[in-house]
């Protein structure tokens, strides 16, 4: 596919998202392309997995060439009176494995920072389905709350050493190794079973949330439940949003409800997201925050190729006589026509018309 | 943008070529998802029975993770130790139970670690081991290999090696050891996490018909 044509095509998707945006107050943020590499270092796992590009500036400081928006926006976001609503949409630059290389990364998103009401959270999360019903009719928003899981092995006395490799296998819904794993270390077998309710439990906000009451959570896994279910109510008429507890994020940085946001054919999510208070205090932000991304690269492959031609009209030519084949072009395109010329047919070139330019005319 | 038409609710399944694909169609055959197709001679790659709703091919058994993380297959039967190594974001809903054998340390029988030292580790699965030593802070050098894992502690090339152990009768012939398991080994049934969404009722169903046919649960 040619880059013309994703790239007018993103910029469809994006005329789309941020008039989504701007429909309820949000403003464009713009950042530049380096950030000083000491902000991504002390926050290194915020960028999952992810290799960075660094460069040794003028003055000697170590930059970046930024992976990642939304620690930007937090660094460059002074405290406020009120909440600061901002979108982008910008490139960052990652390699997302040692062995991809480095890309650019077309990313388009928002963010919302200060102290958030509940109302926030159901604004950022029908923003979040807003952004992926632009992208398809088909979309499925997940949510979940860390919370919950969380909360449960704690209230229900599964061992400290043994939570994480739970949840681990929580977001794969490995549950034949998780069983292993609690009956060994003496976890009993109706907080399995309810843990297994759990990570399978797929369905719509309000009914994952109501088939979820009738397990045995404990307080603070209750009381995550308890905000889901406000935003269950919140949300009631929204499309495609669905519980699904196996999602998880890292707790150091997120907190609360976080999402994932899904379309036909492409294999991975292309809108990811959440509650990220952990991130905000860990750069001395006084602040709550949510927000997500939707990564516009992966939409590529759905892009349609294009079955027309590359011109209208290749001129075959000598290159003996610039002024008359000048001439001639410009009377072509003038007449609105593309016209590619070359003193040889290149390979791959898809025309309508097939003309030679000779003794200073133009014949078929 | 297009609006995408192929998301059917034909399931599309990855198998390992060789032994334990057959076994493993065999189950899945047990399970209602039978493709007679698969059972004729020629050189089809790729099989199909839309009455039970599944197209089958069979990959190399170190793909299989690939084809399900990239979405060409919503399913698929990897090796927990191909999971381990590659660490595929894929679900993985099921142990079957077969394919059994075990990840080991393995080593002339009178080879003694000397914590001084540093232990030169030949091995194809390089993370599985560096995650092992790490898990006991032990500092190694890690020489990888992609075949006849056994030649290198008898020729003196490594100390150990880190490779799958089924009987242990090629380590016998070859005057090796087991010195010490890493973690046990079975297929297991993946699936990619975006398709088990989209086709929820019926990665839900062969998942959970597959359970009803398999040894281990």
């Amino acid at each position: 596919m040619s880059d013309a044509r994703f790239s007018s095509a993103l910029d469809g998707i994006f005329t789309k998202l941020r008039e989504i945006y701007t429909s309820r107050g949000y403003t464009r943020y713009r950042v530049g392309r380096f950030e000083e590499y000491d902000l991504y270092a002390k926050n290194r796992s915020f960028i999952t997995g992810s290799s960075i590009l660094t460069f040794t500036d003028t003055d000697g400081r170590l930059m970046a060439l930024k992976p990642d928006v939304t620690l930007s926006v937090i660094k460059n976001t002074a405290p406020s009176r009120g909440l600061r609503k901002v979108y982008y949409c910008e490139s960052v630059y990652r390699a997302a494995d040692p062995s991809s290389g480095f890309s650019e990364i077309q990313q388009a998103g928002l963010e919302c920072i200060g102290s958030l009401t509940l109302f926030d959270v159901c604004e950022v999360i029908e923003l979040a389905a807003g952004s992926l019903s632009a992208l398809s009719e088909r979309y499925m928003l997940d949510l979940s709350h860390l919370g919950l899981l969380d909360g449960f092995l704690e209230d229900n006395g599964v061992p400290a050493h043994i939570r994480p490799e739970l949840l681990r296998l929580a977001e794969e819904k490995n549950s034949h190794e998780a069983l292993a794993l609690a009956e060994k270390n003496g976890v009993p077998l109706y907080v399995m079973d309810a843990f297994n309710t759990m990570i399978h439990l797929r369905a719509p906000l309000e009914d994952a949330v109501r088939r979820l009451s009738s397990l045995p959570l404990g307080e603070m896994a209750a009381e995550a439940l308890s905000e889901l279910a406000r935003v269950a109510v919140a949300l009631r008429g929204v499309e495609g949003i669905y519980l699904d507890l196996s999602l998880r994020c890292d707790g150091r940085y997120y907190n609360g409800i976080v999402m994932r946001g899904y379309i036909p054919d492409v294999p991975s999510p292309v809108l990811s997201g959440g509650r990220y208070d952990g991130l905000t205090k860990r750069l001395h932000r006084d602040a709550g925050a949510m927000g997500f991304a939707v990564y516009l690269n992966l939409l590529e492959r759905l892009v349609p190729e294009p079955d027309g031609t590359d011109a209208d009209i290749l001129i075959l030519h000598d290159g003996s006589d610039p002024e008359g084949l000048l001439r001639a072009v410009r009377a072509l395109t003038a007449d609105g026509k593309r016209v590619r010329t070359d003193t040889a047919a290149p390979e791959g070139f898809r025309f309508e018309r097939l003309l030679r330019y000779e003794g200073g005319e133009l014949r078929e | 943008m297009k609006e995408v038409n192929s998301v059917s609710d034909i399931l599309n399944v990855a198998l390992p070529k060789g032994r334990l694909g057959d076994k493993v169609y065999a189950l899945f055959e047990r399970a209602g998802y039978g493709c007679p197709e698969l059972l004729e001679p020629g050189r089809k790659l790729i099989f199909e029975s839309a009455e039970n709703g599944v197209r089958y091919f069979f990959v190399k058994p170190s793909d299989v993770a690939i084809y399900v993380e990239r979405g060409a297959a919503d399913v698929g039967v990897a090796g927990k130790d191909i999971l381990l190594e590659y660490t595929p974001q894929v679900y993985e809903l099921l142990d079957f139970g077969i394919g059994k054998c075990k990840m080991c340390v393995c080593g002339r029988p009178d080879f003694r670690d000397a914590p001084a030292r540093t232990l030169r580790v030949a091995t194809k699965f390089t993370k599985i081991a560096r995650d092992y030593y790490a898990g006991l802070g032990r500092q190694i050098d890690m020489i990888h290999l992609n075949g006849s894992i056994e030649l290198a502690p008898i020729l003196g090339l490594s100390d150990v090696i880190v490779d799958i152990v089924e009987t242990g009768a090629t380590l016998r012939e070859n005057g090796l050891a087991v010195l010490s398991q890493v973690c046990d080994i079975s297929a297991r049934l993946i699936a990619n996490r975006v398709s088990s969404k989209f086709k929820y009722e019926a990665v839900t169903q062969l998942t959970r018909r597959l359970s009803q046919v398999t040894e281990v649960k």
